[in-house]
């Protein structure tokens, strides 16, 4: 409980490996290769479509990929005998649309899976749960139900119900991607605050002021591919790739009031 | 004269109506009512049939339903995994089942369990047995795919949020999807209840002793022993009404509560 409360986490690493996945004939990836070493905040950006999504989750084989290998932590994810389910309690997973369970109350949602699979007491889970609410600043809203709290407190309770299981290593797949613009900065401040803290996460994100800011590297994807990959200030601020300077020029100036290019 | 589109309106609403009147009178003058007072609205002469209806009727009936019930439902939810599974030979099985005990006539299952299956094995069942067996086996194919179809509505994210929190499939179904299925099959759940309370008449094709009636049988029972004509059956059908009613209010109290958490 102590190491919990001094929030100190014991990150893992993610090494995936020539990563091949299609859906039928149509290849979505095509041969990724990505290290995130422990404790590193890594932030997938590209395109709809360009398989960062798909990435994300074969890391933790909620897609089954065709080939390649993926490591995380002691876990090989790709090991057809592995232990799914224990790998799974390590990697905390954040979706686009919450995904909390309506049935259970905020609290409930942060216990069942401590209690069913870790099999922790209701009071200790309740403890872990509690702490993790107030580590999002929603501890007051423990007794509610999913639906009637907003999108962004929904996003930051399905953080606290992730790392009620202790994780050592958190994927978001664009966890702001369907947020009302005015909370999304809350869900981006826990983020934020989780990264400090020394959590790997690996964050797919169209939030490019998050990813300058948090990110230890960032990785542009495209069509399948890794395009260009680095530390976020040359990324996203002095990319070499033509297709990157192209997603950028997109992203950070959507209206296209800015100058052209000469 | 031309009307307004709110008069028309209007004028339309009394033809409806009139119409309405008229054929009501017409169904009333041709009753002959001489004749359906003492062979269908003879109520002076039920007597008899009081406390029985309830002590042997109802609760046959009851019991009976209940026992489907719950092999039903058990049968149903085990079909309806079977037929979600990714192993092609359960979802044969599922499906061969469920479409034959859906396109057989309940009746004919009732005879084959009632007697084939006896005489083929040379057991002897209770009655009890026997419905439990036929009528739970004919609801458990209905049953099996009204909760397919919760389940199935059940959003995707749900079972992947379970299993990315490293619940086994077989947990997350247990403790995520089919609670949440069960809310959405409710109403058409009740239905099924409706259904099978009717259907427990069918054990009139087995020889019953006069303790094992059901409200249809101990109704056309009275016929025969009370002289009052059909009376005694009306007010057999009725009492189905005293379960069937309060069961669609229950479900519906149900569904606005389940609603209102929801919000």
């Amino acid at each position: 409980m102590n190491d919990v409360v001094n929030s100190t986490v014991r990150a893992a690493g993610v090494d995936i490996k020539d990563l091949r996945k299609s859906y039928g004939s149509n290849e979505v990836l095509k041969g990724i290769s990505l290290t995130v070493e422990p404790g590193q905040v890594v932030c997938l950006i590209g395109p709809s479509g360009s398989g960062k999504s798909t990435l994300l989750r074969c890391v933790n084989l909620l897609e089954q990929p065709n080939a390649g290998t993926i490591n995380v932590g002691k876990f090989e994810a790709t090991d057809p005998d592995v232990d799914l389910n224990k790998m799974r309690q390590s990697v905390g997973m954040v979706f686009q649309h919450f995904n909390l369970f309506p049935h259970l109350s905020v609290l409930d949602n942060c216990t069942i899976s401590q209690m069913k699979v870790l099999k922790r007491s209701k009071s200790e889970a309740s403890g872990v749960a509690r702490h993790n609410l107030e580590r999002v600043g929603l501890g007051h809203l423990a007794d509610r139900f999913p639906d009637q709290l907003s999108g962004g407190q929904q996003q930051r309770v399905a953080i606290a119900r992730a790392l009620s299981m202790d994780p050592q290593l958190m994927l978001f797949d664009e966890p702001t991607s369907a947020l009302d613009p005015e909370t999304v900065g809350d869900v981006l401040a826990v983020m934020r605050k989780l990264a400090q803290e020394g959590m790997t996460m690996l964050v797919v994100t169209h939030e490019m002021g998050f990813a300058r800011e948090v990110a230890d590297r960032v990785v542009f994807m495209d069509a399948g591919v890794v395009v260009e990959e680095g530390p976020a200030e040359n990324v996203i601020s002095a990319p070499t790739q033509p297709r990157t300077k192209e997603f950028l020029r997109r992203v950070l100036d959507p209206t296209h009031i800015g100058v052209e290019e000469a | 004269m031309a009307m307004t589109a709110r008069q028309r309106a209007k004028v339309s609403l009394y033809v409806q109506a009139g119409i309405f009147v008229v054929v009501l009178a017409a169904v009333i003058l041709a009753v002959d009512w001489k004749t359906i007072g003492t062979s269908v609205f003879n109520f002076a002469k039920i007597g008899p049939m009081f406390p029985d209806i309830f002590l042997v009727g109802l609760k046959n009936t009851l019991i009976y339903t209940a026992l489907a019930f719950v092999v039903g439902l058990s049968g149903g939810l085990l079909l309806a995994l079977m037929k979600l599974s990714s192993f092609p030979l359960y979802r044969w099985l599922a499906t061969g089942y469920i479409e034959f005990f859906r396109g057989v006539p309940a009746l004919l299952v009732f005879i084959a369990f009632g007697y084939g299956v006896p005489l083929a094995f040379g057991v002897q069942w209770d009655v009890n047995i026997v419905v439990m067996v036929s009528l739970g086996m004919v609801a458990s194919a209905y049953i099996a795919e009204t909760l397919r179809a919760g389940l199935q509505a059940v959003p995707k994210g749900q079972m992947e949020a379970a299993r990315s929190l490293g619940m086994p499939h077989w947990r997350a179904m247990v403790s995520i999807v089919i609670p949440q299925a069960f809310k959405i099959v409710l109403p058409p759940l009740t239905n099924e209840i409706i259904l099978l309370t009717k259907d427990s008449s069918l054990i009139y094709v087995l020889g019953l002793t006069a303790s094992q009636y059901e409200l249809t049988k101990f109704g056309r029972d009275g016929i025969s022993s009370l002289g009052a004509g059909l009376t005694p059956l009306l007010v057999a059908g009725a009492f189905y009404l005293v379960i069937t009613i309060p069961l669609s209010l229950l479900a519906r109290k149900f569904e606005s509560r389940s609603a209102r958490t929801k919000r």
